[in-house]
């Protein structure tokens, strides 16, 4: 007997705001935050276009920079989705929690600040602390030492939808009893072989992505971080938390066709979303809104566009599906994490967020991707999409609080 | 037999069908506890690292063990991988018996199997500049890739997930196998873990003071010194047990229960490996008593021998004195994201050969309690205990039993 699984805490640290009621307000309006990149640079590619987060104060100390790009944001989306939650450190509620990270890149940075002084030092450049801090288990670890979090300590890498998979993990740990909490946290900061690969292979945007639009041709990067508590739901009672939503199971597939490119037909996108189904046992008439993974790759959006036309047939043009990677950029591992943020905040204003910078559907492109403006609408499920390089597929479905 | 989990939830067990390992002491599992029970170690000074304590596969060549597209392209941890991989699904008769591709899986635990690759790719940026990179490197340095890599070798469609939690990782990747296989995700999955340090890491953890001398190296003694890297890996595939009978399958161990802790507190973490002990051993539904053999993760950490040892002793209680405790580490070294999935296996061979190997080289525990194997054991094995701690704090615990019939 599965148990039910609700989302009691979020947390976002995006381009588009630090704290819930900003980012919602920007993604709704529609406001694009992709532009010159400031902080980070890539020798040889300079000026980068993409999105970067704005960390207040609090979040930006040299102790959190300490664990590197990553974890600071990974960091900040914690505290803010344990806040939300009312948990604080040490608690009886947060001690037997655990935390499960996704990411696609994790510390990277930190094999770069390592080449920089290759060059010049050599094998003396390697520093006794590189061990640690190129281990990628830390982003989770540094999570739990710092909220008191006895419980699993898990990071989890499937690409660009390592967001959903450590939330699909979070879940599965809650509903089989494994643990009562689990924080589900996807971060990624920008790196330069991120940047530096996708040039190579053409796939990045020459201007900004235009998900799904005639001008899409190709990713705009970007960093952040989103979280989400996950909470059996009667113990989430018991304390008196309020229950922002539901997570009513997931689905998983792999592509297994290229180790880059997705299937063109977009089978293992429908074979997740079936499954999601299936799990969580909604029928495709309930399905409100679809989070896409929409990246603005021609490659990505017209497999989508067929993956939904599968699943849903002659309803697909009626169910709303947007890309909020239209207004953040590409965030890789956070992308998912933080759309099902946006799907929890979705089902708690009754309203859908749009996809930016459509304003002529590409000629494969022909569903409702809610161009540019948010849209009020009765929302009770949401499909969360997510796609990552070498076909890792994981769909997430949200629906009201019970 | 169904297990409780921890808040009574009932989870039926997996069954394991097939395993393989590739080792510097053997590569099958019954070359290695043939050398587990001849008390060989593979442990010798590393090359230019001031006798610093590794081991390395003598002449791996992949293509013995796996003929696949590409293979020539990955690193080594992911030709490792895919090889453990092939011989575990072989060693079920899960390809032989044609599932399809919709219904096999992969886990892959991985913390550094992207490094070597990652750092070549980057080093070239500043080498040579991004224009003159090779494209092709880029794809293969992110932590997905070695799993993303698997999954195509085999076209395993149902899934491949990478978990990164360091020395926890190969148990931690056979609790969420036996999660998704139980909960109907697939058919088979195979979960496999692959380990080879690439001269940075090895270099970065000598010069922090991880390494032991080769001549020092010892687990649970009072004069270890520290941690031996092994190259390695090993798989084994998950299925539930009906559906390996339906197909002619033999399910060769159950997988019971699987916990994970953590504690940042160095001093914490022998409650913290307890508790998981606690919560795997009731997942399964098995007794401290009716534990038979302990594998432990032992390594020769200072602070994680110790907790392993108080940890067995608090858990089993009573039974301390008479459950004999192993440890494969202490022959191989740590091979790290592919050590749990060692030890389980070892656990396996232990289950069916009767037999259970010496702690080789342990001459004078640090804590008392725990019944260290100093000779090797003749014992008859329904429930095995696996134990591991990673170096930054993560708990975890798995516990194998013989199947019925």
């Amino acid at each position: 007997m599965r148990r039910r699984v609700v989302i009691t805490g979020c947390g976002v640290v995006t381009a588009a705001g630090t704290e819930l009621e900003p980012f919602w307000r920007n993604i709704m309006a529609g406001t694009c935050f992709i532009g010159p990149v400031r902080h980070f640079s890539c020798p040889g590619m300079d000026p980068l276009t993409g999105t970067e987060v704005e960390l207040p104060e609090a979040d930006a100390s040299t102790e959190n920079a300490r664990g590197g790009r990553c974890g600071q944001l990974t960091l900040a989306a914690a505290r803010r989705a344990l806040d939300h939650a009312g948990l604080r450190a040490g608690s009886p509620a947060s001690e037997g929690g655990g935390v499960v990270v996704g990411t696609t890149l994790g510390e990277e940075r930190q094999v770069g600040e390592l080449d920089d002084r290759w060059p010049a030092s050599g094998a003396d450049s390697i520093d006794p602390g590189f061990f640690s801090r190129s281990d990628n288990h830390r982003l989770a670890t540094l999570v739990a030492a710092r909220h008191g979090l006895g419980g699993p300590t898990v990071v989890s890498a499937t690409a660009c939808s390592s967001g959903n998979a450590a939330i699909a993990w979070a879940y599965e740990l809650v509903s089989s009893g494994g643990a009562d909490l689990m924080l589900a946290i996807g971060a990624d900061a920008l790196t330069r072989s991120i940047y530096t690969g996708f040039l190579r292979m053409g796939a990045l945007s020459k201007s900004i992505c235009h998900p799904f639009d005639r001008r899409l041709d190709g990713v705009t990067f970007g960093e952040g971080a989103g979280a989400l508590v996950l909470e059996e739901a009667e113990h989430a009672r018991r304390r008196g938390a309020t229950l922002h939503a539901e997570l009513a199971g997931y689905g998983l597939s792999n592509d297994a066709h290229h180790i880059t490119a997705p299937d063109p037909n977009g089978e293992g996108t429908v074979a997740a979303i079936r499954q999601a189904l299936a799990t969580s046992g909604t029928a495709l008439g309930e399905v409100d809104y679809v989070s896409a993974h929409g990246t603005g790759t021609p490659y990505n959006d017209v497999a989508e566009t067929k993956a939904m036309k599968a699943v849903f047939a002659e309803r697909a043009a009626k169910v709303p599906m947007s890309s909020i990677k239209s207004m953040l950029g590409h965030t890789n591992g956070a992308a998912s994490a933080i759309e099902a943020v946006a799907c929890t905040l979705a089902l708690r204003h009754q309203a859908v967020p749009p996809t930016a910078n459509l304003t002529e559907p590409h000629p494969d492109c022909d569903l409702d991707y809610v161009p540019l403006r948010g849209r009020p609408m009765p929302v009770g499920t949401c499909l969360n999409l997510s796609a990552g390089f070498g076909g890792f597929n994981v769909c997430t479905v949200l629906k009201r609080a019970p | 037999m169904s297990a409780a989990r921890s808040d009574g939830a009932v989870v039926p067990p997996v069954a394991v069908t097939g395993a393989s390992v590739l080792t510097p002491l053997g590569d099958s599992p019954s070359t290695l506890f043939a050398a587990l029970l001849a008390r060989r170690t593979a442990v010798v000074p590393l090359a230019d690292l001031g006798g610093a304590a590794g081991a390395a596969i003598a002449d791996f060549e992949a293509t013995r063990y796996a003929n696949v597209r590409g293979l020539r392209l990955y690193n080594q941890p992911t030709r490792l991988a895919i090889c453990a991989a092939k011989l575990a699904l072989a060693d079920s008769g899960v390809e032989a018996a044609g599932l399809p591709k919709e219904q096999v899986g992969v886990i892959l635990a991985s913390t550094f199997g992207h490094l070597e690759t990652l750092i070549e790719y980057d080093r070239s940026l500043v080498t040579v500049g991004p224009q003159r990179t090779n494209p092709a490197l880029m794809p293969l340095a992110i932590p997905s890739a070695p799993g993303a890599a698997i999954a195509l070798a085999f076209g395993a469609k149902a899934f491949s997930v990478t978990l990164s939690d360091g020395g926890a990782s190969s148990l931690d990747a056979l609790g969420l196998g036996a999660a998704l296989v139980g909960g109907g995700r697939a058919k088979a999955c195979v979960v496999v873990g692959a380990f080879s340090a690439c001269r940075d890491l090895v270099l970065a953890a000598g010069r922090a003071g991880l390494l032991a001398q080769a001549s020092d190296y010892r687990v649970f003694d009072r004069r270890r010194s520290g941690l031996a890297f092994c190259e390695a890996a090993a798989a084994v595939v998950l299925e539930r047990p009906e559906d390996a009978r339906a197909r002619g399958g033999r399910p060769r161990a159950l997988l019971g229960g699987q916990a994970s802790t953590f504690a940042s507190d160095p001093g914490r973490l022998a409650p913290s490996l307890g508790r998981a002990c606690e919560k795997a051993l009731r997942a399964a539904g098995v007794t401290p008593a009716e534990v038979d053999l302990v594998c432990s993760g032992a390594s020769g950490s200072r602070p994680g021998d110790a907790a392993e040892a108080h940890a067995i002793a608090d858990v089993l209680g009573g039974a301390a004195a008479r459950v004999p405790v192993s440890a494969p580490k202490a022959n191989l070294g740590d091979s790290w994201d592919a050590s749990g999935l060692v030890q389980a296996v070892s656990a396996m061979s232990a289950m069916e050969s009767g037999k259970a190997p010496p702690i080789v080289g342990l001459e004078d525990a640090e804590v008392p309690g725990p019944n260290y194997l100093l000779e090797e054991a003749s014992l008859a094995v329904h429930h095995a205990l696996v134990t591991s701690i990673s170096h930054d704090g993560a708990c975890s615990a798995l516990v194998l039993s013989r199947p019925h019939g």
